[in-house]
């Protein structure tokens, strides 16, 4: 199971990535592992505004569908049109298949997200969702 | 606890996601779930299914109670084939379907779901009592291995001395394999295991029965004999995607204990020439019921899923049973039940998380 440094996670194995007043948002390695293939992403529109802990679209694998929450709050300013084409690139480079950026709302929200070695115990201890 | 078939110890060797299915731990994927499902439309995949059942009905009255439990008429089989069935209740309603091998008019063998294998196997001593036949349940003892894809009989060539242009789709016959000396019982001959053109997966292949002790063998020469054509295993997630894509119906899931096999498309199963378990409730059935089970191709963009709704002008007509993104189609393609006056072809719409979407509805073999 991959973690990627870069990235503070949600316990819905979602990861954010911070940069400057924007972050990315994606699903992690094990949760991609757990989906198995994804076929189909379903991404909310630009100017959506997300909460915190509230489902913004689905990831659908060959066996299942699965919502995405908002690891923070914030308004998408973009959102990834060629995960949207190709879902796959989830399962190939989950670290790098972004899936919405977000104008973050508060930076305290950030803190409550957990840095790669927390999100590591985590997996180890309580496991995930699926 | 869940049960472990004798491959367990295999799958894990191949590192398979596991996952819990009936009662059993089960492999769910190995290279994954589009990866094998394309290379049993292409190659061969060899499947673990030692889960299901495997019932022994034995005896002077094999044929006479088994034209009476079954809608299939029994005795109108030859000896070495097979045939898909359901299990009845007197309400036309289907406990589970099945696979009935006919050995001989004295010896046949029922393979139900592992899901209800026990209650089938109730369920017939229950039906029995009248009959001089002894039941023997196997399941336990007996492991299976499907091997499925165009390239199937190329491995069981190598792997037996047998002429398989005579054995057709839906017979079966004992068979030594060239590198294992099996021990006989009193279902299997000595030197034999049971080889038959089945599957569900809507392409040739066979499924294979012997006792558990063989089960590691027999995958490793598999394994081995198959590598020239590809062969790799396969789990229960591409076995899901194969069915749904050929419309097969999946006990528990499209229809569960509320279903006549009229109603699943399965009429053809009936033969209506003789009296079993059902068959007056299935006369009345014939001229009353609402609804059909169809196949769905999306139009638009969207996955039909279990209990999603199907809609027609406004108007509630249906829902899906099973969905998925078919692997061969790169579409999403569902089953379900409509309104038995809607028409191959029709257009109707499937509710997706609040969003109408349009759907082809098509025989429930999708891919053909």
């Amino acid at each position: 199971m991959e973690i990627d440094n870069r990235m503070l996670y949600s316990q819905t194995h979602e990861w954010v990535l911070v940069e400057g007043k924007n972050a990315k948002v994606g699903v992690s390695d094990y949760a991609q592992k757990q989906l198995t293939d994804i076929v189909y992403v379903e991404l909310p529109a630009v100017g959506t505004h997300l909460t915190k802990g509230k489902s913004f679209g689905v990831i659908e694998s060959v066996k299942a569908v699965e919502d995405i929450y908002a690891p923070i709050s914030g308004k998408v300013i973009n959102r990834n049109q060629q995960v949207m084409d190709k879902p796959e690139m989830i399962n190939n480079e989950p670290y790098n298949a972004w899936l919405i950026e977000i104008e973050i709302e508060n930076p305290e929200e950030l803190k409550e997200l957990m840095n790669p070695e927390d999100y590591k115990i985590f997996l180890d201890t309580e496991g995930g969702r699926w | 606890m869940a049960k472990r078939t004798p491959l367990y110890n295999k799958h894990l060797e191949l590192h398979a996601r596991m996952t819990e299915f009936a009662g059993f731990e089960m492999p769910l994927e190995y290279s994954g779930i589009i990866d094998e499902h394309l290379n049993v439309r292409n190659n061969v995949g060899i499947f673990d299914v030692s889960h299901m059942g495997d019932i022994i009905v034995q005896g002077k009255d094999t044929e006479k109670f088994l034209d009476y439990f079954l809608p299939t008429k029994f005795s109108s089989l030859q000896e070495k084939q097979a045939k898909y069935s359901s299990y009845l209740n007197e309400q036309g309603i289907m406990l589970d379907d099945t696979i009935v091998y006919k050995v001989n008019n004295e010896k046949a063998l029922l393979i139900p779901n592992a899901s209800t294998a026990t209650m089938i196997y109730n369920w017939i001593v229950e039906k029995s009592k009248n009959f001089n036949i002894k039941i023997i349940d196997r399941t336990l003892l007996y492991s299976s291995i499907a091997v499925q894809g165009p390239k199937s009989v190329n491995v069981m060539k190598k792997i037996t001395d047998y002429d398989y242009t005579k054995m057709g789709s839906f017979t079966f016959d004992f068979i030594s394999l060239k590198d294992i000396e099996t021990r006989d019982d009193d279902f299997l001959p000595y030197n034999k295991i049971m080889v038959s053109r089945t599957g569900y997966t809507g392409e040739d292949g066979f499924e294979l029965i012997f006792s558990n002790e063989y089960a590691e063998d027999i995958w490793d020469i598999l394994m081995r004999e198959g590598k020239e054509f590809n062969l790799k295993p396969a789990g229960l997630g591409a076995r899901d995607t194969l069915r749904m894509e050929k419309g097969m119906l999946l006990s528990g899931q499209d229809f569960h204990m509320d279903k006549s096999p009229i109603e699943a498309s399965i009429s053809w199963i009936i033969d209506w020439d003789h009296d079993f378990i059902g068959k007056e409730a299935l006369l009345k059935i014939k001229d009353n019921y609402q609804k059909i089970f169809r196949g769905f191709i999306m139009i638009d963009n969207g996955i039909p899923r279990h209990g999603y709704k199907i809609y027609k002008n406004g108007n509630e007509v249906g829902y899906i049973t099973s969905g998925t993104m078919s692997p061969v189609l790169k579409k999403g393609i569902g089953l379900g039940y409509i309104d038995k006056n809607l028409k191959i072809g029709d257009t109707v719409e499937i509710s997706i998380r609040e969003k109408l979407l349009k759907a082809n509805v098509c025989k429930p073999k999708i891919l053909r």
